[in-house]
């Protein structure tokens, strides 16, 4: 393994079992140093007992993790070079402020003189200087996870595994505290492993995402590749919001050709490899890649999709306006426009076009 | 003005009188419940200042049967073996007490958990008359603790029969296990991991993160324990053999013989202690409560 | 060995229960073992046993002589239990309407007696009952209320009254427990409805504070059944208990086949209640009773 070395943490087809429960399935990952790397998923879909692996708080059933290129095997988490964000911060009520950064130091015998000066860079860091003698009880939710976030950072580690760290803040705080998060994890360079179940979350902070469900890992990449060029229906349900047509598969091969229960024919850019021809399947298109236009216009071609609809619900949202399309025989459709396109509004009960290009459009095997 | 229905008035009087009458009758019931449970003690604490035999008819008020309780060698030893009997069997049950109850409440699932249960429990549902015999027909079997602790504690020579040590932190550890246990069911595991994550090995984990937090649970059962043990006669009775007094087991012996104000000043002497240990619990269950109004 | 550790959970578990489970184990369950071998046994004439076996002890026990004390001590068990209830219902529900403030004060005062010495307190009501020079005896007829002293002493009555007052906290506590979860306004609500607070009561109150009213009546029912010092006490050596004859057979006597047949029986009937009490979805209660 030449490049083993140069990944943070390691994931080599990592299985956890709580006794007949798989919550973990054969996960294998590889995240490079100074990534700011999320784990999204629904709640039981395995996140936050990957993340417990890597940290120690729970073993392998079968697999290996590694950290830097090092083989964890049954080490406890206090021999670990790896710090945990909890999700309820997890701050010892017991102590101060200061007494809660620098216990990870005390307990590795550093100094006290270097632990002072250390504690105090990192109350300067995450802007609480002043609050050294405050107990946790005497913090509002949003000052308790910056020292929770400095507790962990002032130990240096290798690697900083968040537990859905804002998920207890209300959403403003969240915002604010998402884009701190992300400026403090460029400061010091260390590798962030993030847990959430929030894909805007994870679409704002990460350089690369892993979407997991039921136990697997179901697609690693950044977030444009994630929310663009989904590979799973459940991916591109998860992610973002998604019109889904179902159709039958006509062609696998590009152009991807598939028709609709009315029998309108549509192409697609991508289908997902393990469809076969005539099968039923579903389109997913994102809402805002979809356009209206007033029958007779609207751009045609082979690169364009096109289907009739008659609009059943306006919505004005201020940057954009969401449309409600009724297709007949098929399904409604979401389309979201943006505010003085020169076509003007549509109103309801208006008989247009939605029309959207090729690339925008996937082929997925439906799941229900 | 005029208009006001007649029929409403006096029949909303008379609910509102029933009311008043019941709440009154309920207040009175619950005045002489209390009652009931104090006025025993109050009157045994006011004959031990009787300057008489009896104590049912007031003479005047002295203090000479405490003098004659504090002259009293017999009983001044048997409160001296009491105290020792308990400070012991205390120590010996809240360290045991409390390592059975983080393996109950930490682990909830092990091979052998319901043994485990049953072994823990079982002594607080037994009649300490029960364990009483039990434990009389074990030591005679097996000549275990029918040693004698010879030991001088504040200056007082005493000689202990091993066995009763040994009987009463049998009946202590469950009573603290359970009383920690359930501190420790009010305690967030994930403070402990994030001491592990810190650093911090299983035994520093425990020093510097679960003991003070569960160290008012730790009191409350130590306490508990001391009480039970200060209070036990059954068990100290049996397991002791002729000889040994504890207080409780001085007590009885005296009232067999008789009723004396000495006896009302050597109870009252155990409730002033009973007392002092209710105040200890108390304010350690302050501590708790501050506890936990400081994590949440 | 640290990785041992690590990889089995349930290893560090026994680890930290060794020493209380070993400390029962040799003390507590070996030696109910033996209480259980020796009622299988026949006695010898020096008070110890000889090993051999037979089923002469559980026979007597059979013998109407100590089967009517058994059925007493199981009378006296249930009047305890019932008289707590009965008194001890009505003021955990004082309790439990009280404002908090009062209600934290009350359980407290409740607390006390708790904490004192068993022993202490049935020496209390010894002082008060005694036939002739009994408290209450006494007082009455100087007060000319009586002429001649009331039997209130050396029967069930006195018997009865010691294990009332010594176990009662134990079943108002739970009720409590249960009174105190109770919606406030649902109280509130009873009590306005003054005219109909019987109904309220029986369809609402009660069957929600049955948890605590099983719980509580476990509690006093067991160790009223295995009483030893208040019929030694208060019973003034006529009436006894069943724990008077275990104790004899063990002090006096020296049959100890026979007293270890007489603790098994008074512990399996114990058990039986354990059951039936979990039976009817005690485990709600036990937590009720605990907190």
């Amino acid at each position: 393994m030449p490049d083993a070395s140069s990944a943070a943490v390691e994931l080599r087809d990592v299985v956890k079992r709580f006794g007949d429960v798989v919550a973990v399935d054969h996960v294998s990952l590889r995240i490079a140093p100074g990534e700011f790397f999320a784990l999204l998923g629904p709640s039981g879909s395995g996140k936050t007992t990957t993340l417990r692996m890597i940290g120690g708080f729970e073993l392998p059933t079968e697999g290996e993790v590694l950290i830097e290129g090092e083989p964890q095997g049954y080490k406890p988490p206090y021999q670990r070079p790896v710090n945990t964000v909890f999700q309820n911060y997890a701050l010892f009520p017991h102590m101060t402020v200061a007494q809660n950064i620098a216990f990870g130091l005390e307990m590795r015998g550093v100094p006290k003189e270097e632990i002072r000066r250390r504690v105090s860079e990192m109350l300067d860091l995450v802007r609480l200087s002043g609050y050294e003698r405050r107990r946790p009880h005497q913090l509002s939710g949003g000052e308790q996870q910056r020292v929770a976030l400095a507790r962990a950072l002032i130990n240096r580690p290798k690697v900083l595994l968040l537990d859905e760290p804002l998920g207890a803040l209300d959403l403003k705080l969240r915002k604010a505290m998402q884009l701190e998060l992300k400026a403090i994890q460029e400061q010091v360079g260390i590798t962030f492993i993030y847990v959430t179940h929030d894909q805007e979350e994870a679409i704002t902070m990460a350089n690369r995402i892993a979407v997991m469900n039921k136990g697997k890992v179901l697609q690693v990449g950044t977030p444009q590749e994630v929310y663009e060029q989904p590979q799973t229906f459940f991916v591109a349900d998860f992610i973002g919001d998604t019109n889904f047509l179902p159709v039958q598969v006509m062609q696998v091969t590009a152009p991807v050709e598939v028709m609709t229960e009315s029998g309108t024919r549509l192409t697609a850019s991508w289908a997902e490899p393990t469809l076969r021809t005539g099968v039923k399947a579903v389109m997913a298109v994102r809402p805002e890649r979809m356009h209206l236009y007033r029958p007779g216009s609207g751009p045609e071609g082979p690169e364009w999709n096109r289907v009739e609809g008659i609009i059943r619900q306006v919505i004005y949202k201020g940057l954009d306006i969401r449309y409600e399309v009724f297709v007949a025989g098929e399904c409604s459709l979401h389309v979201r426009m943006p505010v003085g396109r020169s076509e003007g509004t549509f109103q309801r009960g208006e008989h247009v076009i939605v029309a959207w290009p090729r690339a925008a459009a996937r082929v997925f095997r439906s799941e229900s | 003005m005029s208009a006001t229905p007649t029929t409403s008035t006096p029949s909303a009087g008379q609910h509102r009188l029933r009311h008043v009458l019941g709440q009154w009758l309920f207040h009175l019931y619950g005045f002489a419940g209390y009652a009931f449970f104090y006025l025993p003690i109050l009157i045994l604490v006011i004959f031990s200042f009787n300057d008489s035999r009896s104590v049912s008819k007031w003479a005047g008020f002295t203090l000479r049967w405490y003098e004659a309780m504090l002259q009293d060698r017999q009983i001044m030893l048997a409160l001296w073996n009491s105290v020792f009997v308990a400070v012991v069997s205390t120590a010996i049950a809240t360290v045991l007490g409390t390592l059975a109850a983080m393996a109950l409440e930490r682990y909830r699932r092990f091979p052998g958990r319901l043994i485990a249960d049953i072994t823990l429990y079982l002594p607080i549902i037994i009649p300490d008359i029960a364990m009483a015999i039990m434990l009389l027909a074990f030591f005679n079997l097996s000549g275990i603790g029918l040693h004698i602790w010879k030991v001088h504690f504040f200056g007082v020579r005493l000689a202990v029969p091993i066995s009763v040590i040994i009987g009463h932190v049998a009946f202590n550890i469950s009573f603290v296990a359970v009383v920690v246990q359930a501190r420790l069911a009010q305690m967030d595991r994930t403070l402990e991991e994030a001491a592990q994550d810190l650093y911090a090995s299983p035994w520093r984990t425990f020093w510097r993160v679960t003991l003070p937090l569960m160290m008012p649970g730790v009191l409350g059962g130590a306490l508990l324990a001391f009480t039970l043990s200060l209070d036990d006669f059954v068990i100290t009775f049996f397991t002791s053999g002729a000889g040994f007094n504890t207080l409780p087991v001085r007590v009885f012996g005296m009232i067999r013989k008789g009723v004396t104000p000495k006896i009302n000043a050597v109870s009252s002497l155990m409730l002033g202690f009973s007392l002092l240990l209710v105040t200890l619990a108390l304010l350690a269950a302050r501590g708790r409560e501050e506890r936990k109004v400081g994590f949440f | 060995m640290n990785e041992l550790l690590q990889r089995k959970p349930g290893l560090r578990a026994w680890l930290l229960l060794a020493p209380s489970f070993l400390w029962l184990l040799i003390f507590f369950i070996i030696p109910l073992g033996i209480i259980v071998v020796y009622s299988f046994l026949e006695r010898d004439l020096y008070g110890g046993v000889v090993w051999k076996w037979t089923l002469e002890n559980y026979r007597r026990v059979f013998d109407p002589l100590y089967f009517k004390t058994f059925l007493y001590s199981l009378w006296i068990a249930f009047l305890t239990a019932f008289f707590s209830l009965l008194f001890g219902y009505p003021l955990a529900y004082y309790i439990a309407t009280r404002p908090e403030k009062t209600r934290n004060a009350l359980v407290l005062a409740l607390m006390i007696p708790f904490w004192t010495n068993f022993l202490v307190r049935t020496y209390a009501w010894l002082t008060l009952l005694r036939t002739n020079t009994g408290l209450i005896n006494v007082w009455l007829q100087e007060w000319g209320i009586i002429d001649h002293p009331l039997p209130l002493f050396g029967n069930t009555f006195a018997i009865t009254l010691g294990l009332v007052y010594g176990w009662m906290p134990d079943m108002i506590l739970p009720i409590y427990a249960a009174l105190e979860q109770l919606d406030r306004s649902l109280l509130e609500a009873a009590e306005d409805l003054y005219a109909s607070g019987w109904q309220v009561f029986r369809r609402v109150i009660w069957p929600l504070s049955l948890p605590g009213v099983i719980a509580g009546t476990m509690l006093v029912f067991i160790p009223s059944l295995g009483a030893f010092v208040t019929p030694a006490i208060l019973g003034g050596g006529k009436r006894l208990m069943i724990g008077n004859v275990i104790t004899n057979q063990f002090l006096g006597a020296h049959d100890w086949p026979f007293g270890s047949a007489l603790s098994v029986l008074m512990m399996a009937v114990m058990l039986l209640a354990t059951l039936i009490y979990f039976r009817t979805g005690g485990e709600e209660a036990r937590r009720g009773g605990l907190g």
